[in-house]
């Protein structure tokens, strides 16, 4: 099935960042909006990306924003950056998805719900860090490598599963010794992420057993965040739901808490 | 979502969260009917993942389960869950409750047919003495030994020696159960339990497909346990004896034991001893006799005197099975096998020291079986995608070996569909050691294929 081979030139044809929105997310970590919306502006396919983003309902706007500086000083300094690296990842995802019965809509929404659920999670630890805000955008990498590793095996994986419960992750460890998050991971490298932000990525599996007490934490929350997402009807019909293993034990003690968080209304 | 299938029980594995919601996404048209199709004898849920659930949630699979019961006459209900989750459900469901509930897989499958001959000892305990003595009748009638803690205090105290049984079970409910023909294995003979008044019913709780899978796959001794029959009607009758000629083909012997003519007509037994039945008063005068279970095909599969010869059909198909076996191998490993020698012969294992084997029947438009015997190294290496690196048992690797065969008896299935060969594959049976295959097999012409594989040999045989 997928060998080590096709795992390494995987990772050595990741694109890299583009020289625009390098600029962009360079200028928004820095603290400058103002440039690095007049960085954006100039790459029309992130200008459009942005603009279908922020006016969908989960943002809760009630009329249209399309003006990139707007659209930045909605968001803020974090979210800029992580939205930014959400458009990264978009430019990563299939022409046609195959494994998965997913849209490219359905993947824009997944993201955006991923990051505005992490960002209420984010307030309630406390935690006011632009590096550990944008690690969830690369999170929905797993699933861009998990379709472009398997989805010429497809029928292989189905024969497999018709046996054994086998999540993709772990046919993919056993089989090449690297798993979805660790390539999540090197897509992050080479978009020069910070390391705090790669090894955050890989601990989110909730396999590794080597954490920092504050990687673990984060690490549980965004285990149990993407489950929470990946149990949503569409995802569910996607075939998202059984494509990693749940670590049901690793995110036991903060069910009560993330419920809590998860419930509480938007504010907007 | 599609339920895995391990022996005779298919498991739906779900993870995360389960509400009304999200509960229908689970389950398309397709799979639905898929479930529909699968010849299993259980089907169940696990919740071993679920992290949150409502009763809306398990609704959608309760509806699907007790359709299924309905129409296929199996067990149903959830498995995998903790003192809270079972209590969850039980509040849900209350009196209603009419599927079954089994705290592990490894529970269930102590309710189940399995090609496995290992009685195990289980501790039992259920505030509900009625649930209490249904498990334990069940678990007996499928070759187990269960000890019944009659009160809680002496649960907990037995509890403690946990290393003296093979499984606890608590948290456990039986719903809507005892419809199938409760069915073990003994060495090389299948017993089946029969009870009660034996009527036209028995054609629909007999598990024909379980017998003719276990014909196919070389069991030669078939006992009726009938000591709790009280009688039987004219229909009954006529399923034995049907049954009975349908074994000849095989060479198979069918047996009743225990089997008393107060309530039955004498003349049902003339009938049934000229379609070739045998009676005997206990179990212990076939079981305790080697030399009478060889005579009767219980000794190893040794004493079939009809061979059944390989056909040119079969032979045609060879190159199907053998890329079925072939690309199995490289899917589960990224090796290739090498095939080195095809040899139309018996069954011939020229090192038998440290071999593991297993093997898969098949029958539809064309019948037979595969056999494939390893190196217990080669074994593992073959299926170290299915069990993963670390340590593991010898039960392990043969559990993943029946998974390899399985996967490859579907292969070879898919294969055959393309030239319009309609195949349905048996359950798969391993050996531990090559002796007992090799009684079973002996003098069985059949087609040897040594296959290469990381430097080692292994064989593949494909018989009748």
């Amino acid at each position: 099935m997928i060998t080590s081979e096709e795992v390494t030139r995987y990772i050595q044809n990741i694109p890299p960042a583009p020289s625009v929105v390098r600029q962009a997310l360079d200028y928004a970590r820095a603290g400058d909006l103002p440039k690095a919306a007049k960085c954006a502006t100039e790459d029309p396919a992130l200008r459009h990306y942005l603009k279908i983003l922020v006016n969908r309902p989960l943002y809760g706007f009630k009329n249209e924003v399309s003006d990139v500086s707007q659209i930045f000083s909605i968001l803020g300094l974090s979210s800029t950056v992580q939205t930014l690296y959400n458009y990264l990842l978009s430019l990563l995802t299939p022409k046609k998805w195959e494994l998965f019965a997913l849209t490219d809509h359905q993947f824009y929404d997944l993201q955006a719900s991923l990051s505005k659920r992490w960002e209420k999670i984010l307030v309630h630890l406390n935690i006011d860090d632009k590096e550990i805000h944008s690690t969830i955008s690369l999170i929905p990498a797993t699933i861009i490598v998990c379709e472009a590793l398997f989805a010429s095996h497809k029928a292989d994986v189905i024969q497999l599963r018709s046996v054994k419960a086998l999540d993709f992750n772990t046919i993919l460890k056993r089989l090449s010794g690297r798993d979805l998050f660790d390539l999540a991971g090197e897509i992050a490298r080479t978009w020069e992420m910070n390391d705090k932000s790669i090894n955050l990525i890989q601990a989110a599996s909730g396999l590794q057993s080597t954490l920092t007490p504050t990687e673990k934490q984060l690490a549980q929350w965004i285990h149990l965040l993407l489950f929470y997402e990946l149990s949503q009807g569409p995802y569910v019909s996607a075939g998202l739901n059984e494509f990693i293993d749940f670590q049901i034990d690793f995110v036991q003690d903060i069910y009560e808490s993330f419920m809590q968080v998860i419930e509480q209304p938007c504010e907007q | 979502m599609r339920a895995v299938i391990k022996g005779r029980i298919g498991v739906f594995h779900l993870q995360g969260f389960l509400d009304g919601n999200n509960a229908p996404s689970f389950l398309t048209i397709d799979d639905i009917k898929a479930t529909e199709a699968l010849n299993i004898d259980m089907l169940l849920v696990s919740l071993k993942k679920v992290i949150f659930f409502n009763k809306n949630g398990l609704d959608a699979f309760v509806r699907l389960l007790t359709n299924i019961r309905i129409q296929k006459h199996i067990v149903v209900g959830f498995c995998d869950y903790d003192h809270k989750k079972f209590k969850a459900i039980n509040s849900f469901y209350g009196d209603e409750l009419s599927f079954s509930l089994f705290k592990s897989e490894k529970i269930a499958e102590l309710f189940v047919s399995s090609n496995k001959s290992e009685s195990k000892t289980v501790l039992l305990y259920n505030t509900d003495q009625s649930q209490r003595s249904a498990m334990a009748i069940e678990l007996f009638d499928y070759g187990h030994n269960p000890i019944v803690a009659q009160s809680l205090a002496e649960f907990e105290e037995k509890k403690q020696h946990l290393d003296l049984y093979y499984a606890i079970i608590e948290d456990t409910y039986l719903g809507y159960f005892g419809q199938k023909v409760a069915t073990r294995v003994t060495g090389n003979a299948i017993i089946y339990t029969v009870s009660n008044f034996l009527d036209a019913e028995i054609g629909s709780t007999f598990n024909i497909a379980y017998h003719n899978n276990s014909l196919n796959v070389g069991f030669r001794l078939f006992i009726f346990d009938a000591y709790k029959v009280v009688s039987m009607n004219v229909h009954a009758l006529n399923f034995f004896t049907k049954l009975s000629s349908a074994g000849a083909e095989y060479n198979a012997t069918i047996c009743f034991v225990g089997l008393t003519f107060e309530k039955t007509p004498k003349a049902f037994k003339n009938d049934l001893e000229d379609a070739g039945m045998l009676f005997f008063d206990s179990m212990d005068e076939i079981l305790k006799n080697k030399e009478l279970l060889s005579d009767l095909g219980g000794g190893g599969g040794a004493t079939a005197k009809q061979h059944r010869s390989l056909t040119k059909t079969l032979v045609n198909e060879l190159p199907h099975f053998i890329e079925a076996t072939v690309s199995t191998i490289a899917m589960m490993t990224n090796a290739q096998a090498t095939k080195s020698s095809v040899k139309i012969q018996t069954l011939t294992v020229t090192d038998s020291t440290d071999q593991v084997a297993s093997s898969i029947g098949f029958y539809g438009d064309i019948d037979g079986l595969i056999i494939l015997v390893f190196p217990r190294a080669i074994a593992k290496k073959a299926c170290e995608l299915l069990i993963g690196d670390t340590n593991v048992t010898d039960e392990d690797i043969l559990d993943s070996l029946a998974e390899f065969v399985n996967i490859i008896g579907g292969r070879a299935k898919v294969l055959l569909s393309e030239n319009k060969k309609r195949l349905d594959i048996t359950l798969p049976r391993t050996y531990t050691d090559v002796k007992t295959l090799l009684e079973i097999a002996q003098d069985k012409k059949g087609v040897q294929v040594d296959l290469s594989f990381e430097g080692q040999n292994f064989i593949f045989f494909l018989t009748r």
